[in-house]
C-alpha cells in the first residue's frame, strides 16, 4: 500500500509553518510562542497549562496537523501508530526538576518529576485524541530519515495511520517537525507522497 | 497459487542480568530461587535524609563510580555476548538497542552535563563493541525494557537486521527516587506486589541483557522463541494506570492474536506488579478480562524493586531462565488478595514446564507493552 505525507507542522526559529504556509510568527516576547500558538489554535483544553515543554509542542504540533488534516479522526482508536523522538530527551524539565531538589524548599516538585520521561509526551497526544496505539519514544542523535521511514512503515502494516514527530527542545532553539501517513486514495494525484525523499525535503526546507 | 510464505522463527537467549542479586543470570535464578531478595534497608539515602528500603548494588567496581550506568550496560551486554561468537556484534546485521528511562542522570549536576545523556552512553557502548550502528535507544517510561525486545523482533522480521543485542539498565539516583518519595508511591516495607497490604514501590537498580536473532545456531545454550508483541496506550491519564486495565487489555490481545495464540495457551505470566494500589490493581482487571485469572503468575519486583527500565529485561530473562529450569518463581511479598479480582499468585516455587510464557509491562504516560516467548518442544 501507498503512503503519503497527508500534513505536517514544522517549528523552528520562531516560526510555526503548517504544510508550505506559515502560520505564526513569535512576536509578543512577553509571552511564550507555545501559548501563542495554543490561543490561536482557538480551543479549549485547559491540562495545556500543566505541561512542560516538551508535551506543550507535541500537543501543539498534533493540533495543528490535525486541525488542517480532518480524515485523521476517521481512524477507530487502535489505528493511528505514535511514533516520536529527539536528541535532548526531555533534559530541559529534568534541569528544572533539579533545581526543585537542590532548593529542597519545599520539596521535589511532583509535577515536574511527572515530566521527566520524554514519552508523557505521547500519553499527552493519546490522551487528547483517545489513541491506543502504538507509541514509542526513542532517543536518535539526530532527524534519523532513514530509520523513521522504515519503522513508520512497519507500524503501517498493522495501523491505518502513524503520526511521526521529532520535537527537540533545548534552551531556547525548538526544532518540531510532526507530520502524519496515511494511506493515499486510489484516484488520488499530487499527494507528497511517504518516501525518504520527501521527508528529508520537508524537514531541511 | 504462491506459496504459503513460512513465517520467520526468531529466537531469543544468551540473557545476563546484573543486580545486587549477582553477575549471571545463573546466579540471579539460583538465589529468587531460594527466596533471596536483593532489597535492604539503606539510612539517610531518602529526600530528608529519610531511610529506606532499596535494592542496591553493593558490588565494590559498581560503587561511587561516575560511569556506573555505562559500566552496567556494557559489562552486562559483554557477558552476554560471552554465550555466542563474540564478533556477531560487529557485523552490520546487528543492531544494540539500549533501554533505560534516565541512564546517567546522576551526572546531570555535573559540569560535563551532556555525559548524562543517553546519547552518550550509546557512543561508548558502539565504541567498546565495535559495532557497526550507532545503537538505537528506546526511552518508554517502564515498558522500555519490553518495548526494546519489541522492536528488535519487529527489526529482525522485516529483514532490515539479523540480529540485536538488546540491553537495559538503571541506577538508583536522589533524581527519581525523591521523585517517587513526592509522589508518596515509595513503600515504606520491602514492596508486596499484589498483596492486601501493599504500600508502593521499592527502588531497584540494575541491567539485564538478551541477544535476539533470527539465526538458532548462534546460540551455544538452546535459545527460546520470541513471539514478539506490541505497545499500546490507556489514552487515560500520564501518571495514574486506567480504571479498567484497558491499555494492558489491549496489548496482550493484540499479542496474541497476532502469534494466533489463546489464553488456554499460556503456562505462565511474568507480570509487571509494581506494588501500587493502582497499578496492581488494573493489572489484575486487565488479566480478568482476559480470563488469565487462573495462570500462573508472579511478579519479581519483591526480589529487585523497581528498576524502571531494565525492570522488562530482568524478568524476561528471569522468565527465560525459569523456562530452562522448568521452574516458576514465587511472587515474593504476596500472601493475601489484594486486588478485587483473584488471580493465581504463585505462593511457592512450582516445578513446571512452560511451553509458553507472556510478559507484561506498564508505565508512566500511560503506555503498556506485551511479549510472549515459547519453548519449542
Amino acid at each position: 500500500m501507498k503512503h503519503k505525507i497527508s500534513a505536517y507542522c514544522k517549528i523552528k526559529n520562531n516560526q510555526c509553518w503548517v504544510n508550505q504556509d506559515l502560520m505564526l510568527t513569535h512576536q509578543n516576547q512577553e509571552q511564550s510562542f507555545a501559548k501563542e500558538l495554543y490561543q490561536k489554535l482557538n480551543i479549549k483544553y485547559p491540562k495545556f497549562y500543566k505541561m512542560d515543554i516538551l508535551a506543550k509542542y507535541a500537543f501543539l504540533s498534533s493540533e495543528i496537523v490535525l486541525q488542517k488534516q480532518k480524515t485523521l479522526h476517521q481512524y477507530n482508536d487502535n489505528q493511528v501508530a505514535l511514533l516520536f523522538c529527539n536528541s535532548n530527551s526531555s533534559t530541559l524539565t529534568d534541569l528544572k526538576y533539579q533545581k526543585s531538589i537542590l532548593n529542597k524548599k519545599p520539596s521535589p516538585s511532583p509535577s515536574l518529576f511527572v515530566y521527566t520521561l520524554p514519552n508523557i509526551s505521547l500519553g499527552e497526544v493519546a490522551i487528547r485524541n483517545k489513541w491506543y496505539g502504538e507509541n514509542l519514544f526513542f532517543i536518535h542523535p539526530h532527524f534519523d530519515i532513514a530509520f523513521l521511514y522504515q519503522y513508520a512503515k512497519i507500524l503501517l502494516q498493522s495501523h491505518k495511520a502513524c503520526i511521526i514527530a521529532w520535537i527537540d527542545i533545548k534552551n531556547d532553539e525548538k526544532d518540531v517537525l510532526l507530520l502524519s501517513v496515511e494511506p493515499t486514495q486510489a484516484d488520488e494525484v499530487n499527494s507528497l507522497l511517504f518516501n525518504k525523499k520527501n521527508l528529508k525535503k520537508i524537514y531541511t526546507q | 497459487m504462491a506459496k504459503p510464505i513460512q513465517a520467520m522463527k526468531i529466537y531469543i537467549g544468551a540473557e545476563n542480568s546484573i543486580s545486587p542479586l549477582g553477575k549471571t543470570a545463573e546466579s540471579n535464578f539460583e538465589a529468587i530461587k531460594k527466596g533471596i531478595s536483593g532489597i535492604k534497608w539503606h539510612t539517610k539515602v531518602g529526600f530528608d535524609q529519610k531511610d529506606l528500603y532499596l535494592s542496591k548494588i553493593k558490588d565494590i567496581s559498581f560503587e561511587q563510580n561516575s560511569h556506573r550506568f555505562d559500566d552496567l550496560l556494557q559489562e552486562c551486554s559483554l557477558s552476554t555476548l560471552q554465550q555466542l561468537n563474540t564478533e556477531i556484534i560487529q557485523s552490520p546485521k546487528t543492531i544494540i538497542i539500549v533501554s533505560s528511562t534516565k541512564g546517567n542522570i546522576n551526572l546531570l549536576q555535573n559540569q560535563a552535563k551532556e555525559r548524562h545523556s543517553l546519547l552518550k552512553s550509546a557512543e561508548k557502548i558502539q565504541q567498546k563493541f565495535k559495532a557497526t550502528h550507532f545503537p538505537l535507544i528506546v526511552s518508554n517510561a517502564c515498558i522500555s525494557g519490553v518495548a526494546a525486545i519489541n522492536i528488535a523482533h519487529q527489526l529482525i522480521e522485516n529483514k532490515l537486521y539479523h540480529n540485536a543485542l538488546v540491553v537495559g539498565a538503571d541506577i538508583i539516583s536522589p533524581f527519581v527516587l525523591w521523585g517517587f518519595q513526592s509522589l508518596f508511591a515509595i513503600s515504606n516495607a520491602p514492596c508486596l506486589p499484589f498483596d492486601k497490604n501493599r504500600k508502593g514501590i521499592t527502588m531497584g537498580e540494575g541491567a539485564a541483557s538478551v541477544f535476539i536473532s533470527k539465526n538458532k545456531a548462534l546460540f551455544k545454550t538452546k535459545p527460546m522463541q520470541l513471539l514478539g508483541g506490541v505497545s499500546t496506550n490507556d489514552a487515560n491519564h500520564i501518571s495514574g494506570p486506567s480504571r479498567t486495565g484497558e491499555g494492558l487489555y489491549r496489548a496482550i490481545q493484540k499479542t496474541m492474536q497476532k502469534h494466533t495464540i489463546e489464553n488456554k495457551q499460556i503456562d505462565f505470566i511474568s507480570a509487571h506488579g509494581t506494588a501500587t494500589n493502582y497499578n496492581d490493581e488494573m493489572e489484575s482487571i486487565a488479566f480478568y478480562r482476559l480470563g488469565m485469572q487462573d495462570v500462573a503468575l508472579n511478579s519479581l519486583k519483591g526480589f529487585y524493586g523497581h528498576t524502571l527500565g531494565a525492570a522488562g529485561l530482568i524478568e524476561t530473562a528471569m522468565t527465560l531462565q525459569s523456562m530452562r529450569h522448568q521452574t516458576l518463581i514465587k511472587s515474593k511479598g504476596y500472601t493475601t488478595q489484594g486486588t478485587s479480582h483473584q488471580l493465581n499468585i504463585l505462593q511457592q516455587n512450582k516445578k513446571q514446564e512452560i511451553h509458553i510464557a507472556l510478559k507484561t509491562a506498564s508505565g508512566f504516560g500511560g503506555c503498556n507493552a506485551a511479549l510472549l516467548l515459547k519453548n519449542e518442544l
